[in-house]
């Protein structure tokens, strides 16, 4: 188990980690979730033993390892661009740790073999162990890089967006594989990623950063339907967010007048889901318990198994909406045609001055 | 069309030039290398070819009023010179270059003082050299003074070589290691060192050729035991005879051998990918 305590970290006055704790179980998969310069990369490096914290402390099974070298934390570090060893055959590489490590090296010939073969059968390699790093593919290297780490049976694999550099098709396959090898051999994975999809799939447990702060540290399940903080439902790329301002039960936003849960004040943000969006006539009735905007389509977006529709507001900003093809018969609209919009006010979500989350009752469930 | 065929024969002819002002005078010394001897002199028309300027300079010619070339032990002290310089100045050179990875303090100040080196016009930093020498009582000599300054010559080229390599060096492929637990200096014989080794070739190479032939700065420092430059020096004064020409045919045949060994041992670097690589071709095929 590893626990983190109030990390800091800046470059010349740029601070890159802030205040950060959070405390790592035995035997899970963690994603962290960022946008570029929230300070992930940083993180890990801080965690790995690359870089030094300004203050705070890092404290693995009960021992303080803040000012240890890498070396001698027993951490893996799988890298973004994979740092495999250029001269070493895929044998060698994934061989490497387990022969020249200080802590206890491996010099018995006969038992390296046993174990980077194992290695290479669990991450699909067996037939490329005598393949130079550069003949092989970028999946592949991704693997490399992956049994390399593992071999040597860290505490704490971390992994540095160790899919960002793949094409989506093996992107699909990897994010099973990492899941199938991590519960093989019961290594707690920390997981860093910028994208949203991926780090909701993954992770038993997710933490969301922005600008070097953890803001969310919950099940992907809690984060998507409730996020704690403004700034979270926007990297969920999953939310219409609108600002303005709320009081006795409506929110006014630039050009609207919108119904909001009751009994809630002080409201600055507005959120809803984009699936949670119906398109209405514009000549049909209102419903009782729906808020509604009148806005102009734009555009739509086919993505194989469901549509979004991009639709200007009033005040000209856009909401989405999305459609699963299974659900609805698409419509057609030709662009700036009016449309009523309607989206069940139970389900809106209210956020206040400093981002935080005003209504706290569960809104709405997830089909899991 | 018609003009740029104009042009290209008029770069086919810039090109023809420069080539013969190029060779040309290896080429007249390498003719004039073959005159008879030993009456015949270092110019034109060769009388008739022989190779006794060859068998002059190894010592095997027949005894004639021609002295023999004293390069025998100036050879043996320029090679070990050359040698010694070729390792201490690449050893220093990628020492400084791998500190000069991290931006220490003063690295500025300290990245012109070495390359300082090379800037100093030679004779000067020679004639310096031995006033020091002087007021210290120190003797000079070519493995001492002499020494010292080639170091102070060829340290800086070895170091920019290197500095040009690390500037390239993906640094993550260390922390890579790092983080498998093997710790630094292990990183640097297993890992970093294989990377760099084509670097720290030519910077052996610079090192060797640059002390080879260095002229100035041993002038006035290498004392009574010459270096072989300095001896060859020493018979112009005298006459010349084609016996030079020879020599300096063979020392550049040397030359040929050295590029020829740092040629392979380049080559050996990157064989075995290229070994591994032609089986999977063969697999495929």
């Amino acid at each position: 188990m590893m626990e983190i305590r109030g990390l800091n970290k800046s470059f010349g006055g740029n601070i890159a980690v802030r205040d950060f704790s959070l405390e790592i179980e035995d035997d899970e998969y963690l994603t962290l979730l960022g946008p570029s310069g929230s300070g992930k990369s940083t993180l890990l490096r801080l965690i790995a033993g690359l870089e030094r914290p300004d203050t705070g402390a890092i404290v693995l099974d009960g021992k303080t390892v803040t000012g240890t070298p890498p070396h001698l934390r027993g951490l893996g570090f799988v890298q973004q661009k994979y740092g495999l060893f250029p001269h070493m055959s895929v044998f060698d590489n994934v061989a490497f740790g387990l022969r020249y490590r200080q802590i206890d090296p491996v010099s018995d010939q006969r038992t390296v073999n046993d174990r980077v073969e194992r290695m290479l059968e669990l991450v699909g390699l067996e037939e490329f162990g005598d393949r130079m790093v550069g003949e092989i593919s970028g999946g592949q290297r991704q693997r490399v890089s992956l049994a390399r780490t593992l071999i040597c049976e860290p505490r704490i694999c971390l992994l540095d967006e160790p899919l960002g550099a793949l094409d989506a098709n093996l992107r699909e396959r990897m994010t099973v594989e990492l899941r199938r090898i991590r519960s093989a051999l019961g290594v707690t994975f920390m997981h860093v990623t910028g994208n949203e999809a991926e780090a909701l799939a993954m992770g038993d447990r997710m933490i969301v950063l922005d600008a070097g702060r953890a803001i969310q540290v919950d099940t992907p399940h809690d984060i998507f339907s409730r996020p704690a903080n403004v700034q979270v439902a926007r990297f969920l790329n999953a939310y219409n967010i609108l600002s303005g301002s709320g009081q006795g039960g409506a929110f006014e936003t630039a050009g609207a007048r919108l119904a909001m849960p009751p009994g809630v004040s002080g409201a600055v943000h507005y959120v809803f889901r984009f699936d949670n969006v119906a398109i209405c006539d514009p000549d049909s009735r209102g419903q009782s318990g729906s808020a509604q905007m009148e806005a102009e389509f734009i555009a739509s977006e086919f993505l194989g198994s469901r549509v979004v529709y991009f639709f200007r507001r009033p005040d000209g900003g856009v909401i989405e909406a999305e459609k699963h093809l299974s659900a609805v018969d698409p419509r057609g609209m030709r662009q700036g045609e009016k449309r009523i919009l309607r989206w069940p006010v139970e389900n809106v979500l209210l956020y206040g001055k400093g981002g935080g989350m005003l209504r706290h009752e569960p809104v709405l469930e997830v089909a899991q | 069309m018609h003009h740029l065929v104009g042009l290209r024969w008029l770069l086919g002819l810039y090109t023809a030039l420069f080539i013969a002002f190029l060779y040309g005078p290896f080429a007249v010394m390498a003719i004039l290398s073959f005159q008879q001897g030993p009456e015949g002199g270092p110019q034109f028309p060769i009388r008739e070819w022989s190779t006794f300027w060859y068998q002059h300079v190894m010592g095997l010619a027949p005894p004639s009023r021609i002295a023999p070339l004293p390069i025998a032990e100036a050879l043996t002290r320029s090679l070990s010179l050359a040698f010694a310089t070729m390792v201490v100045s690449t050893v220093l050179g990628t020492l400084t270059a791998q500190a000069f990875r991290t931006r220490f303090k003063g690295s500025g100040v300290v990245f012109y003082l070495v390359v300082l080196g090379m800037m100093v016009p030679g004779v000067l930093l020679g004639l310096g050299m031995a006033l020091v020498a002087d007021q210290l009582g120190i003797d000079r000599s070519w493995w001492g003074t002499a020494f010292v300054l080639h170091v102070v010559y060829t340290y800086p080229f070895a170091f920019l070589v290197m500095l040009a390599i690390f500037n390239r060096f993906d640094r993550s492929v260390e922390e890579a290691a790092w983080s498998l637990g093997v710790p630094p200096a292990r990183t640097f014989r297993k890992v970093t060192f294989p990377m760099i080794f084509p670097g720290v070739l030519s910077a052996m190479l610079f090192a060797l050729t640059l002390s080879y032939d260095e002229f100035p700065r041993t002038l006035f420092t290498a004392g009574s035991d010459v270096t072989m430059p300095i001896a060859i020096y020493g018979t112009f004064a005298v006459e010349i005879h084609p016996n030079l020409f020879a020599f300096g045919i063979l020392t550049t045949l040397f030359s040929f051998a050295v590029l020829t060994v740092y040629g392979i041992l380049m080559g050996l670097s990157t064989r075995r990918a290229r070994a591994r690589f032609s089986d999977m071709q063969e697999d495929i095929a």
